[in-house]
């Protein structure tokens, strides 16, 4: 569906807005279908919200019980004594509407419906009761057949995956949207275990109110978002898309990973979430028509998401740092390969960075720190790179294979990184040990990457963002 | 859309194309002289083509006759067309000066379902079919856009000027991708496919040899 014509102009209405707000910002919350059984959605939703330590009221309703969990429990919605923010929605697809009728009729601001049954079956008209009905009481309904919202801010989970199964990330200010649970939840998972934090998470399922341009356009004006990442199969409005993809890159970066760009792809998104896909060189004019920063992996998605984090990248001059010569040189090979440029040293920098190197290294850029650089050498080369005017961006590559290299270099590079004027990546290649400092690193909000490779072609799509037009 | 109705629409739009005349009376004698006429007023070389429903296609071989030096090529162009058409009813007969080799790309339009009218730009020839080389957006386009396009193709040093040919003339190329969006945006609902197949660029100028329109 186009959605609109060409020259007109697109905005999200306003109540989707302000009631979305509800939904990732609740005071209370409503779990139609809360269940005492365990492994029953409707019971892991409300444990999730009691674990995970949400301070603002939970209501349970369920009329076949008196409590869940411990908590008092009502048969129906228009019991509940105080407001609602957002209702959680998990009982069977027939049931939805009316469920969503009466709270229409008790003023919930926002709906999350989990059910899945609509329009993904071919039951269309189900779904488009649940659309008319969110309408008639404006509310901001994100679903049917989605897998919830998460606000780690808020402690907002309204995810129906258990918790010791799907970990939660911290609190950080990377948005993500997923058409697809499943996908969403794998990187959710991902996250957590890096380390990345997240600002909002949704799972928007078949997007019969609230779909990906309401999303954005409430992204893109959202202070506690710094970088918006998306999950797309197919986008239902195409020009509103672009309209709220636009809204977002004047402010901040957006990432896309679009399924379904090949022809099999397609087929297979359009019995997945009901969404047709478009040809994959229209998506390609149109990320780049939007300023959309396009990842092609999932593995990408969290490569880029990490480092556009950072604000400023100047115009891309990179100082490579390393104790091993080898890797420096893949770095220089991507610096170029990817368009970018290694940084010219001043003599100033030259001069400092002899007097802290053995005698028989040269002096230039990647700097070699050679195999025996302890923690120590490392600090003081990234203070001197990081202070040379022709430093943009600074690479650390640290091989913790090596002698002088154990974990105590990851605190020591922490605190260069929050002194450093200039964005810094550390670059490690290796196993267990490795993996281990590499994801400490991340917490503390130093983006890593596995090889040279990888970090270098994520530099090159913050650069390209930074000098966008 | 026939061709004389898509030549003017291009034209409205300030798109530049070969100059041309239409005669009538394609099938007679006196269509003959007044190609002749036509061809002698436009300066030759001239490209010949009968005009019929039947032959929407430029492809459509025997019907297109193209580089006529002079009035005897042109006299035996015609009676070759006529045995080809084979007694289709035609509309009548274009006489178009030949565009002058340059550099042959490709401007084309596209509804796509989800996004509406989309803009087409690539390399003609080869450099399409082959290695699809083409760059798209969605229309209206901005100038940046129109920029962008021509800069992304793989094939952008053979309009920079690449083997020390002259670069072709970009901004009237980011002219037309501007008129053509606007004519795309214009028409939304009303044109399917868009083709100016091939535009030639030239050092000064391009010119959008043929104008299709469906």
């Amino acid at each position: 569906m186009i959605g609109m014509k060409a020259n007109n102009e697109w905005k999200p209405e306003e109540w989707k807005i302000r009631n979305l707000h509800a939904i990732f910002h609740p005071k209370s919350i409503a779990v139609i279908g809360a269940s005492r059984e365990p492994g029953k959605i409707g019971h892991i939703i409300v444990k999730n919200f009691i674990d995970g330590g949400y301070a603002g009221k939970i209501y349970p309703i369920n009329p076949f019980a008196n409590e869940v969990l411990g908590l008092k429990t009502y048969s129906h919605i228009s019991e509940v004594p105080g407001e609602i923010d957002s209702a959680i929605i998990a009982i069977p697809a027939a049931l939805v509407p009316q469920a969503l009728e009466e709270c229409g009729k008790r003023g919930v601001k926002g709906a999350v419906i989990i059910s899945g049954g609509f329009g993904e079956i071919g039951k269309t008209k189900l779904e488009q009761q649940i659309a008319s009905i969110s309408n008639k009481y404006k509310i901001a309904t994100i679903g049917p057949n989605c897998m919830g919202v998460l606000t780690p801010s808020d402690r907002n989970d309204s995810i129906f995956l258990p918790l010791y199964k799907m970990g939660r990330p911290k609190v950080g200010d990377i948005s993500f949207i997923s058409q697809s649970g499943a996908v969403g939840g794998c990187i959710i998972d991902l996250a957590a275990r890096a380390g990345v934090g997240i600002g909002k998470f949704i799972s928007y399922g078949n997007a019969a109110v609230i779909n990906e341009a309401d999303l954005l356009a409430y992204l893109a004006h959202d202070e506690k978002t710094r970088v918006v990442v998306a999950y797309l199969e197919g986008v239902r409005e195409g020009r509103a898309f672009m309209q709220a993809a636009k809204m977002v890159t004047k402010k901040k970066p957006l990432i896309v990973l679009k399924a379904g760009k090949t022809s099999a792809g397609q087929a297979a998104a359009k019995s997945h979430t009901g969404a047709l896909a478009g040809s994959p060189e229209v998506y390609e004019g149109v990320f780049k028509q939007c300023g959309i920063t396009e990842a092609n992996t999932l593995t990408e998605l969290f490569d880029f998401a990490k480092i556009f984090d950072i604000k400023e990248c100047g115009s891309g001059k990179i100082a490579v740092i390393t104790n091993g010569g080898g890797s420096g040189v893949l770095a220089a090979d991507h610096i170029e390969e990817f368009g970018l440029e290694l940084a010219e040293f001043s003599t100033q920098t030259k001069n400092s960075l002899r007097k802290i190197l053995p005698p028989y290294t040269t002096v230039h850029n990647p700097v070699d720190l050679v195999g025996d650089a302890d923690s120590s050498r490392y600090e003081k080369a990234i203070e001197i790179a990081a202070n040379d005017p022709n430093v943009d961006i600074i690479i650390v590559i640290v091989l913790f294979q090596t002698v002088g290299i154990d974990a105590r270099v990851v605190p020591v590079i922490v605190k260069a990184a929050e002194k450093s004027p200039k964005p810094l990546v550390v670059v490690s290649t290796g196993g267990e040990y490795t993996e281990i400092q590499r994801r400490i690193l991340d917490s503390y909000g130093v983006p890593t990457y596995p090889s040279p490779s990888s970090a270098v072609r994520s530099i090159s799509k913050l650069v390209k963002y930074c000098n966008r037009k | 859309m026939d061709f004389i109705s898509a030549m003017n629409l291009a034209e409205k739009y300030k798109i530049a194309v070969p100059r041309w005349e239409m005669v009538k009376g394609g099938e007679q004698a006196r269509g003959k002289e007044a190609a002749l006429k036509a061809a002698r007023k436009l300066g030759y070389p001239v490209a010949l083509k009968l005009i019929s429903k039947k032959f929407l296609h430029k492809s459509d071989k025997g019907v297109l006759k193209l580089n006529l030096n002079n009035d005897d090529e042109l006299a035996k162009a015609h009676v070759e067309l006529l045995r080809n058409a084979k007694g289709a009813s035609a509309d009548g007969l274009l006489v178009q000066k030949m565009a002058k080799p340059g550099v042959e790309l490709l401007v084309g339009g596209k509804t796509d379902p989800q996004f509406g009218p989309t803009i087409v730009f690539g390399l003609g020839g080869i450099f399409v079919e082959v290695f699809r080389d083409v760059s798209v957006r969605v229309c209206p386009i901005t100038r940046d856009d129109a920029f962008d396009m021509i800069h992304e193709l793989r094939g952008y040093p053979l309009l920079a000027g690449a083997r020390g040919r002259k670069p072709v003339d970009e901004k009237s190329l980011i002219e037309l991708l501007l008129n053509v969006s606007q004519l795309l945006c214009d028409h939304e609902g009303k044109i399917n496919e868009f083709d100016l197949n091939p535009v030639i660029a030239y050092e000064k100028g391009c010119l959008a040899v043929d104008v299709r329109i469906l």
